[in-house]
């Protein structure tokens, strides 16, 4: 899978959303481009990398944006405090961090909102409480990690087994590292390449039915539509195990991309599952231009962890 | 109304809780009872996803060689950051400070991966632009 490939540098978005989130009005979208058959462009590579938490933290409750001073200041105390070459804390922690910081990328800037979360709705920035349902599902969940949290493969993460990244998405959330995207359309299509876990999710725009509800996918089962200069994507046919911060198999998710300039794409998404949340709630992730290429993440070539965390597991039964 | 100092000083709060993540819990792999220090010699590397590993030859007291491999983190990553994979030549002496497998095979993470003297070989490089760089330029 090896590439050749010179040293990119991450565009770091200086771009403000021009207050279109904040109010949120859809952008006119006038001298944008469009691709030769007419729809919106939003083609190209894109980053989703930010510093900023997906909740607003407890601390913050009430404070919904920073102030541009706010804001530098906590741009340089999350990179000092989040800096992996940190080795305090113990040993269990030390262990935790895994590698130093070179091996990280997680951005370095808050969102150009300068929101405290992306979380924007409910307007406390937080993901609603589960519902009683969900909250059975993740205690058996976690009953059978304590049961068995290592017999075989299947015991342990869908990230772990090279199956699917609980923030590659669909919805899309900034991580650690590979918070890369190529988005592709061709006339009927859209095509989104997520670097981590190295998956191509085919949206189709013709208006057809989702799958019959026996169908259940990783990713789900995307449909997309132009709503003025917005992809408007509906996903659903989740499987059991696809689990967006508590979500349950029938989680609705509407995810709105509006290329709010040459450099960004305004993202929004809601996630619509009334077994699992008291609530829906939406999110904001600017994503923005970012330069090529985007690497194959291709997760099972060497995935010697897996064998190795067994394997410390059946020797600790001894 | 809450003033900038304790804004800020609540922003140091959450820094501190926010956790790193790699592609699997290291935790689940490795023993943090067993801290490892070793000094080798670069044999191969595996720029591999979801992690690197580096395999180097560690000399013992008594003349014998072990043969420890090394995890690290995802060479995309890297890549990114202008490492490629002439950068670490075979024959590279490295010293590793990580934590052994669980199983008490002869492999560990690599925490922290520096040259004999001191430097350290994955380091961003200040200034550069490069993903992390706490001086990247804004654009």
């Amino acid at each position: 899978m090896m590439h050749r490939f010179a040293r990119t540098t991450m565009i770091v978005a200086g771009v403000l959303l021009a207050g279109s989130t904040l109010a949120g009005q859809a952008p006119a979208g006038r001298g944008l481009a469009r691709t030769p058959w007419g729809d919106p462009d939003l083609q190209g590579l894109w980053t989703n990398a930010t510093i900023t938490p997906f909740e607003r933290p407890a601390s913050l409750s009430g404070k919904e944006v920073l102030t541009e001073r706010e804001a530098a200041e906590y741009e340089k105390e999350a990179l000092e405090t989040r800096n992996a070459d940190n080795r305090g804390g113990g040993t269990d922690a030390d262990l935790g961090r895994a590698y130093n910081q070179f091996w990280y990328d997680r951005g370095t800037k808050v969102v150009g909102t300068r929101r405290t979360s992306l979380v924007v709705d409910p307007p406390d920035g937080r993901v609603p409480p589960l519902t009683p349902d969900a909250q059975q599902r993740a205690a058996a969940r976690a009953e059978a990690r304590r049961r068995s949290p290592a017999d075989g493969p299947e015991d342990r993460s869908l990230a772990e087994r090279c199956i699917l990244w609980p923030t590659a998405g669909p919805p899309m959330i900034p991580g650690g590292y590979n918070n890369n995207y190529q988005i592709l359309q061709a006339p009927g299509y859209v095509v989104i390449l997520t670097e981590m876990i190295h998956d191509a999710r085919i949206i189709p725009l013709d208006g057809r039915p989702h799958a019959p509800s026996g169908i259940r996918q990783w990713m789900g089962d995307s449909r997309g539509r132009w709503d003025g200069h917005t992809l408007v994507v509906t996903t659903t046919n989740f499987t059991d195990k696809t689990n967006i911060r508590g979500s349950g198999p029938n989680m609705r998710l509407v995810e709105r991309f509006t290329r709010v300039d040459a450099d960004t794409i305004d993202y929004q998404f809601t996630v619509d599952d009334p077994a699992s949340f008291t609530r829906s709630w939406t999110a904001a992730i600017p994503m923005t231009k970012t330069e090529g290429p985007i690497f194959e993440y291709a997760c099972h070539e060497g995935n010697y962890g897996m064998t190795n965390l067994l394997r410390g597991a059946r020797a600790q039964e001894k | 109304m809450r003033t900038l100092i304790s804004v800020l000083a609540a922003l140091s709060v959450v820094g501190a809780t926010v956790p790193v993540r790699a592609h699997h819990a290291f935790a689940a792999e490795f023993d943090a009872k067993k801290p490892i220090k070793l000094e080798g010699t670069v044999t191969r590397v595996e720029w591999i996803n979801p992690h690197a590993w580096l395999h180097i030859d560690v000399k013992r007291s008594d003349g014998t060689i072990e043969k420890w491999m090394i995890e690290g983190g995802t060479p995309n990553t890297l890549f990114r950051r202008g490492v490629n994979k002439n950068s670490l030549p075979v024959g590279t002496v490295i010293i590793v400070d990580g934590y052994q497998a669980k199983d008490g095979t002869l492999k560990g993470n690599g925490r922290d991966i520096t040259f004999p003297d001191g430097r350290k070989l994955f380091i961003g490089s200040t200034g550069t632009g490069a993903p992390g760089d706490p001086q990247a330029p804004p654009k």
